[in-house]
């Protein structure tokens, strides 16, 4: 046990240091230089590109720079190039913005898709599980910029509310209290179903598969005929052991904290962490598309690693 | 005991096959058949590439009997359907088929004939995308399975460093140093190569016997490469990447494809791995045969079912992405129209003209679900475990 951890461990930081010179690498080779951005702005003469060129060290060699922004990563001195502000503020703010909307997009993903999964894997080949087959289909394939459109035409001509945004444009003066937390629950509503749709297809279809492999099982037949009432056969000793390889999904749900959807929060103006990461790449601002790149790296590993550990907890057959 | 001899059955033949004769694509068809949806992907699968190439010769060419590119400012914003104002347009203005089939967006350029460009961006995207990323993780796979084996030493990987950073030096314009370090990089490949057949061991001194040791298994370093590739932010990688080169559909392609091999070479490799102890395997190898033949006549065939899925699956993801990146601005410059731009441009015109949001959105939607349904159908029909189960 503590072997594998040490060796992942290890393993996962070799990895983390190519995944920081890989992305280091693509962003600097690239054409184009931050420092030629907006060479029409007449307050951007040669003297102050210079002085923002020394700023920055992009004057050094590579590995110099490299080091540099590693080191200063690290120290947490990193500024963004745009207003000079502390890169990991930035983001640790932006990243509360996002949190809802993971958040309530994982709960509306795990409670829809397990109840879908389970009834379709029990009604195998009937009406409920050709249909509920063929939507799960339709939500993958569906492009999610279209459907939040959809659905704003949807919800704006129903039900009359404004959802662009995180809450309505000058709420804060007058309003009562209960209004304000209902505005939010409004704007929280639909990129967070939209952030959720395709991971409502794919776990319940998941459930779906895992639920048939267990349900094929001889233990299965023997607790069918020594005659228990299908509840308990399908909920109790079906369910309980199709539930194994979902422990180990909670640790891959990890690396969506910061993932976010650049599409669906620019559509609704979220300002989260997808959207800033889109303003970073637009701006040129490479100490925060780098950093987010890190920080998403440091949570995919992160993410694996729990999931591996949450295996060897729950499975006792496996042992390494 | 001789049949001939008893004389039971003259006509009978050993060679003679006793289940009814199919061959394997007629066996495929058989059950391909079974699952309706698959088929409804397939037809539409078929319908889009006609569509697309039909699509490419009627809008482009100096003279197009479709013209994406025609502005009417008279007629902007008209619906699916209406008909011309003709005393408004000169002559080479009006539509071909006399009216807009499915309207015209702020600019009066006529949809239907920028949903049939674009779908040729969204075909070629797909497919070439998909196509680079199951070329590498093909290669990348099959040497993992098949050579995984093998040790790469250290002085391949000192070389290997060498050769890239006089490379990137020779590129970051400091030619002199980046053209010294290739020179000696290969003088001393070139020198290995020479002194291969010799007996090498005693040329070398004893503290140079260090770069002769094994370093990692090739399958441990690509894999490793994997897991690397699969910690980045997948389509944040890709805006990145998109960013920061010039705008072209070419750009996209390879980007798309240079960040999708992953998955195929994961199943390649862990196909490899087991077709690689079977006793076909030994039987050709023992008659002679070259690694070569081996891997492609042999082996890859007997790999290829799950590549052949998730490629079909890719295709859909891949034109997805094409059409985020589109509607995000990135991508193919301007007057050229895809699905995802004609959509982005309409979304300031949502209420009023809502066509030129749902035509593209489903045009997209009814494309991307045939791939996925048609790669699902595949897959049933390919994995002979899920079949009888059905």
């Amino acid at each position: 046990m503590i072997s594998f951890i040490g060796r992942s461990v290890i393993q996962k930081i070799i990895t983390l240091f190519f995944v920081s010179i890989v992305s280091f690498l693509i962003i600097h080779i690239a054409p184009g230089k931050p420092s030629q951005v907006d060479p029409m702005n007449p307050k951007f003469t040669p003297e102050v590109v210079e002085r923002f060129r020394k700023e920055f060290h992009l004057d050094k060699p590579l590995h110099v720079q490299y080091l540099y922004f590693y080191k200063n990563l690290f120290t947490g001195e990193t500024v963004s190039w745009k207003d000079n502000q502390s890169v990991l503020k930035k983001i640790w703010e932006r990243f509360l913005n996002s949190l809802p909307l993971f958040i309530v997009g994982t709960i509306i993903t795990w409670t829809l898709s397990f109840p879908i999964g389970i009834r379709s894997a029990i009604f195998r080949g009937q009406f409920y599980d050709r249909s509920a087959t063929f939507l799960s289909y339709l939500l993958i394939s569906i492009p999610g910029f279209f459907f939040a459109y959809v659905l704003i035409i949807f919800v704006v001509n129903q039900f009359h509310v404004p959802v662009i945004g995180m809450e309505t444009f000058g709420i804060g003066d007058g309003a009562s209290l209960p209004h304000i937390f209902m505005d939010r629950i409004w704007h929280l509503l639909l990129p967070s179903v939209l952030g959720a749709t395709g991971g409502i297809a794919v776990l319940s279809r998941y459930v779906r598969s895992q639920m048939l492999e267990v349900e094929g099982q001889d233990y299965i037949r023997t607790a069918r005929a020594k005659g228990l009432p299908p509840e308990q056969v399908h909920y109790k000793h079906a369910l309980r052991n199709a539930l194994l390889p979902f422990v180990t999904m909670f640790g891959l749900i990890l690396p969506g904290l910061i993932g976010g959807s650049v599409i669906i929060e620019s559509i609704f103006s979220w300002p989260g962490m997808g959207r800033m990461a889109y303003e970073a790449i637009l701006a040129r601002d490479y100490p925060i598309i780098l950093t987010v790149n890190f920080v998403s790296a440091v949570l995919v590993l992160a993410g694996t690693f729990i999931s591996d550990l949450l295996y060897l907890i729950v499975d006792p057959r496996i042992r390494l | 005991m001789n049949i001939e001899e008893k004389g039971v059955n003259p006509d009978f033949q050993f060679e003679a096959p006793l289940a009814p004769k199919r061959t394997r694509l007629q066996e495929f068809w058989l059950v391909f058949r079974q699952n309706r949806l698959a088929i409804l992907g397939l037809f539409i699968f078929i319908l889009f590439f006609c569509c697309a190439i039909v699509g490419l010769f009627m809008t482009s060419g100096p003279d197009p009997l479709f013209d994406p590119a025609m502005i009417r400012l008279q007629e902007k914003l008209r619906p699916p359907l209406a008909k011309p104002n003709l005393d408004s347009l000169r002559r080479e203005e009006i539509p071909s088929l006399g009216f807009y089939l499915m309207g015209t967006d702020d600019l009066g350029r006529d949809v239907f004939a920028r949903m049939l460009q674009g779908a040729w961006v969204s075909l070629t995207v797909g497919f070439v995308a998909v196509g680079i990323s199951v070329l590498i993780g093909i290669f990348m796979g099959g040497i993992a399975g098949y050579f995984g084996q093998h040790h790469i030493r250290v002085d391949h990987i000192l070389l290997t460093l060498l050769l890239i950073s006089g490379t990137s030096l020779v590129m970051a314009h400091s030619i002199r140093f980046g053209a010294v370090l290739l020179c000696l990089t290969l003088a001393y490949i070139f020198y290995s190569f020479s002194t291969k057949n010799r007996s090498r061991e005693k040329t070398f001194p004893s503290w140079a016997k260090v770069f002769r040791k094994n370093a990692v298994s090739v399958d441990t370093l690509i894999m490793r490469i994997v897991d690397i590739m699969l910690c980045f932010p997948s389509f944040f990688l890709i805006l990145t990447v998109v960013a920061l080169l010039p705008a072209s559909i070419y750009n996209i392609m390879i980007v798309i494809g240079l960040t999708s091999w992953m998955g195929t070479t994961r199943f390649v490799r862990a196909e490899f791995l087991s077709l690689r102890e079977q006793d076909f395997v030994a039987a050709v190898k023992t008659l002679g045969a070259g690694n070569f033949r081996i891997i492609f006549r042999h082996m890859m065939p007997n790999a290829i079912a799950p590549v052949l899925v998730s490629a079909t699956i890719g295709i859909a993801t891949a034109i997805l992405t094409e059409a985020g990146l589109s509607f995000l601005g990135f991508g193919v410059p301007p007057p050229h129209a895809t699905w995802g731009n004609i959509l982005s441009d309409g979304k300031n015109f949502i209420f009023d003209a809502p066509w030129l949001t749902f035509i593209p959105g489903i045009a997209i939607l009814i494309v991307v679900l045939s791939f996925n349904l048609f790669g699902e159908g595949l897959r049933d029909v390919l994995n002979p475990k899920l079949r009888e189960r059905h």
